[in-house]
């Protein structure tokens, strides 16, 4: 083998990334543009909430977590989603899946620093969120599940970031990683990740007062949505790359990621027929936040048409995922992805939420939606995490690209 | 190899059965409010734990009865009467103003029994002695003093005002106990609460 | 000729990323720029208006953004923070108040009770509460709530909170409720910063200045105990109540949440809540739980109480009864 210069530094690396990241076609820059005028808009809006309060949103003492909160509780688990690509890759070492890991861990990164963004413009007091932090705040840890989950995203996103970098770094550098370096860490983020949709999950679980979360199915159904809803997204990245970018990937990979987001969705719906049948079967006092969800409550049905296309959505999209007619044609498989993604995160989002807290524990019902503050900042959001993912994924790709190049492969 | 794996095994899980059984004993530990408040006998010293300086009204009056705490007070009534003593007309001499009844005592509505066995005037108000209430028996009741007169009928409810489950404490919850008299809240001669419009509303619970 | 081809291939290789890079980073930069300008105006008018405030606010401020938890201070730095805090109200409201930091009473365990036969859902409770703990007036804030309930349902889910006529009307009954200062309070439990938590005396209380405005309070809460202010309150001048407790009725801010504390500013200098002392029907008990003669000691002896929502363990300190 031809020795190759060692790396030409940290430094290098970075300029490189920006420099990679800047160029591009026109397409490109538009769509950079794009991101850009929604992440004004998104600073614009959360400007004007930080003047008003947050009174700005919809939200009220009844309906207390909205749009917002909604998203997070999604995006928490495409997140954690990435292990079902780690997980094949490095402890069944496939390799198929093995080339397309970084693009999941990539996805996992946005979908995380989402996360954290959506909790940040929740908060009331933001800038008392030092308030929280161990020793200079109060970390109300182990009582407080919202401190778990400060823990394991925090947590997560430092695994997702660290290990991705450290072997693109490698790869960079002309060089291939030391697998014992990173190896103890991918075990550990395959159980993390687990973990925090679990610890989210049991966020709204353990409340004893909203009975429509207080159920043990929460954290394996959030399990199971995420890991058909994830996998779903990651796919259809994969299909974007592969028309818009020299990064090829076969259609094994769409086969097996088809695979694991058939047998989630799956099981996501089991679960869901299973929650049904406990509302509805003998419904109790504890059903009315189910009957308002899927059928309005005292004329508020505001929730009805939403709930029953995501379940329509979802049907489609597990249907078309399941008997894959287009035998993993990426244009059959981007529509029943997006289909799938899109019923999730309504079922998941304001479906999940809303219900939770509407009627209120005095029996009231109101109506929800979010304005245009939290429509704004959510798009601001959204684009931020799309923003990184580029920002990531496109230096990534070329050095892995290269590295292969040189590798052989 | 294979015995000391299973000895490895055993530790982790007898250490884990031990934290989730300190955790559970943790958790148990903390009695409930109803247990605590059966278990406080020990009597509580208003006076030296409550520093603040607890106003007692004016005019009050110790109650004749005991509560469970002993001695407490109540409201007067007879600095709330305007032509209080009665007997400044009530006596034996002739009464000289025009419409005098109508003048002293016509706002007075007497609703008080239902319409099976109304009550009448002379049935609290003593017939010889107008500056008091009166008793089945026949004995004088001071007109500060008219629970015991109200307490014969209402004997439950006097029962509770002198407990505490009945009637209202004036302004303080600790120190000496003054509470309000029967005819502090309710007229004596209409005492049920006239039906009224409320003092404000909830609207509706959006933002 | 074949350098006169590359000429031209090479002045075509320069057009392209000329082209691209001008229209890509300035564009992509001025957003970036504007978003740092907005994000930073939106950090200080966030911090409010301080730059145009005097320097004794912005110092005095300034301390307060930085203060411990109340519960970790020490009598003296509680006594600090009060002292800014009734500066603070004169220099931005011109209102002279005063703050206490009193301390529980020793030996007292608040308890309340609710007679549902004696409210007639006159509602003098809530417009004293309104009144006494400086609620909002703009988002008509109400730490209690009175229902009109139809004989034959004991849930609030089926009466009325919304009621404005005559009352009682018949077969009707009526029923308040409040934070019930639970003492396996849920509330207390999901708080990240433990901003909110259980006083020694029994009253669930907020140091607003430490809440960061998460909101899962009111997601625990069974009762609906708790208020979020989702605007700046509001209260007209001349209708504040001047006498306040840190952990009380003092003025809070928007971003914090808040609820009934049993009216600590008067409950522990002796006196009775300001829902208790309004009451027209003495519907309401209240008292030390640990002393055996009191009114609320009466009334769990002897009469029928039952406590809302019993069966999810909260143990609050709040029954009602019946006659």
């Amino acid at each position: 083998m031809i020795k190759k210069s060692p790396g030409k530094g940290l430094i290098a690396f970075f300029t490189d990334i920006i420099r990679w990241n800047l160029s591009g076609g026109i397409v490109y820059q538009l769509y950079l543009c794009v991101l850009a005028a929604f992440m004004v808009l998104g600073v614009y809006a959360y400007f004007v909430q930080i003047n008003l309060g947050l009174s700005a949103t919809n939200m009220s003492n009844i309906v207390s977590w909205g749009f917002y909160i909604s998203n997070f509780t999604f995006l928490v688990g495409v997140a954690a989603a990435a292990v079902m690509i780690i997980l094949p890759a490095y402890i069944f070492k496939d390799k198929d899946l093995h080339k397309v890991v970084i693009i999941g861990e990539v996805v996992a990164i946005g979908a995380l620093v989402m996360c954290l963004m959506f909790v940040f413009v929740d908060l009331g007091s933001p800038l008392k969120a030092w308030h929280m932090m161990p020793i200079i705040g109060i970390f109300n840890w182990p009582t407080s599940l919202l401190t778990w989950d400060v823990i394991v995203l925090n947590g997560y996103l430092a695994l997702n970031l660290m290990v991705p970098a450290y072997i693109v770094y490698c790869h960079y550098n002309h060089r291939k990683p030391d697998e014992r370096k990173y190896r103890p860490l991918i075990f550990i983020s395959i159980f993390w990740a687990f973990a925090i949709h679990l610890v989210t999950a049991f966020l709204y679980e353990g409340l004893p007062a909203r009975p429509f979360w207080n159920n043990p199915l929460m954290g394996p159904r959030f399990l199971a949505s995420a890991f058909a809803a994830g996998p779903a997204l990651i796919t259809m990245v994969l299909v974007i790359i592969n028309f818009t970018t020299t990064f090829k990937i076969e259609a094994q990979v769409f086969n097996k990621l088809r695979r694991i987001i058939v047998v989630s969705a799956i099981i996501n719906l089991i679960m869901l027929f299973s929650e049904i049948f406990k509302e509805f079967y003998l419904p109790t006092h504890h059903s009315l936040p189910a009957v308002f969800l899927y059928f309005g409550l005292d004329g508020h049905n505001s929730l009805v048409p939403w709930i029953w296309t995501a379940i329509s959505m979802n049907l489609l999209g597990t249907l078309t995922l399941a008997v894959n007619p287009g035998r993993n044609n990426p244009k059959v498989l981007f529509p029943a992805c997006i289909l799938l993604f899109l019923g999730v995160w309504i079922e998941k989002g304001i479906g999940l939420i809303v219900p939770g807290l509407v009627p209120s524990p005095l029996g009231e019902v109101v109506d929800y939606a979010p304005s245009w503050v939290e429509v704004s900042v959510t798009l601001g959001i959204l684009a931020l995490g799309v923003f990184v993912v580029t920002m990531l994924i496109r230096p990534a790709l070329i050095i892995e690209e290269r590295f292969g190049v040189e590798q052989g492969t | 190899m294979k015995i000391s794996a299973f000895k490895t095994g055993l530790f982790w899980i007898l250490f884990l059965l031990l934290l989730i059984f300190s955790w559970g004993y943790a958790f148990s530990e903390k009695n409930s409010v109803v247990e605590i408040y059966k278990n406080a006998t020990a009597p509580f010293d208003d006076e030296k734990s409550v520093d603040s300086i607890l106003l007692i009204p004016d005019n009050t009056v110790p109650v004749e009865t005991k509560y469970q705490g002993g001695f407490f007070w109540t409201e007067t009534r007879k600095d709330k009467i305007e032509r209080f003593k009665c007997s400044e007309c009530h006596n034996n001499k002739d009464v000289k103003i025009a419409r005098a009844a109508e003048i002293a005592h016509g706002d007075i509505i007497l609703d008080h029994g239902g319409q099976d066995k109304p009550l009448s005037c002379y049935t609290c108000h003593k017939k010889d002695d107008r500056n008091f209430l009166v008793t089945e028996e026949g004995s004088k009741i001071d007109m500060d003093h008219s629970y015991q007169m109200c307490g014969q009928c209402h004997f439950r409810q006097k029962k509770d005002w002198v407990g505490g489950a009945h009637g209202k404490r004036v302004s303080y919850w600790a120190g000496t106990r003054v509470v309000k008299t029967c005819t502090s809240c309710h007229d004596p001669h209409s005492p049920l609460f006239e039906k009224r419009w409320p003092k404000t509303y909830s609207p509706p619970l959006v933002n | 000729m074949n350098s006169r081809k590359n000429k031209d291939c090479r002045k075509q290789k320069k057009n392209t990323p000329l082209q691209d890079k001008p229209f890509g980073r300035r564009e992509f930069l001025k957003g970036a720029v504007k978003a740092a300008a907005l994000g930073s105006a939106a950090m200080v008018s966030g911090c409010g208006t301080g730059l145009l405030g005097s320097s004794e606010e912005d110092s005095l401020r300034w301390k307060e953004y930085f203060k411990k938890h109340y519960r970790l201070m020490t009598q003296e730095e509680k006594d600090e923070t009060v002292r800014r805090l009734e500066r603070l109200a004169r220099l931005r409201r011109g209102v002279d108040i005063q703050m206490s930091s009193k301390g529980p009473i020793e030996r007292v365990l608040f308890g309340y009770a609710f007679n549902l036969t004696r409210c007639e859902g006159f509602m003098e409770c809530v417009a004293a509460c309104v009144k006494e703990n400086n609620l909002d007036r703009k988002s008509n804030t109400q730490y209690i709530r009175i229902f009109e309930m139809e004989h034959g349902e004991m849930s609030p889910a089926s009466g009325n909170s919304k009621y404005f006529h005559e009352v009682p009307v018949e077969d009707h009954f009526y029923m308040g409720v409040q934070c019930f200062h639970c003492e396996k309070a849920p509330c207390v439990k999901a708080c990240p910063t433990q901003a909110t938590y259980r006083e020694p005396d029994g009253i669930v209380v907020v140091d607003y200045d430490w809440c960061i405005g998460c909101r899962y309070c009111i997601a625990a809460c069974p009762y609906y105990g708790r208020r979020f202010n989702w605007n700046e309150p509001y209260v007209p001048v001349n209708e504040i109540t001047k006498k306040q407790h840190y952990l009380g009725n003092r003025m809070r801010t928007r971003g914090q949440m808040e609820k009934c504390t049993f009216c600590v500013q008067r409950t522990r200098e002796g006196r009775l809540p300001a829902c208790v002392e309004a009451c027209p029907t003495g519907a309401r008990v209240f008292g030390n739980l640990l002393d055996p003669k009191s009114e609320i000691r009466y009334v769990l002896k002897n009469k029928k109480v039952f406590r809302f929502k019993e069966e999810l363990g909260t143990d609050a300190k709040y029954w009602y009864f019946i006659d």
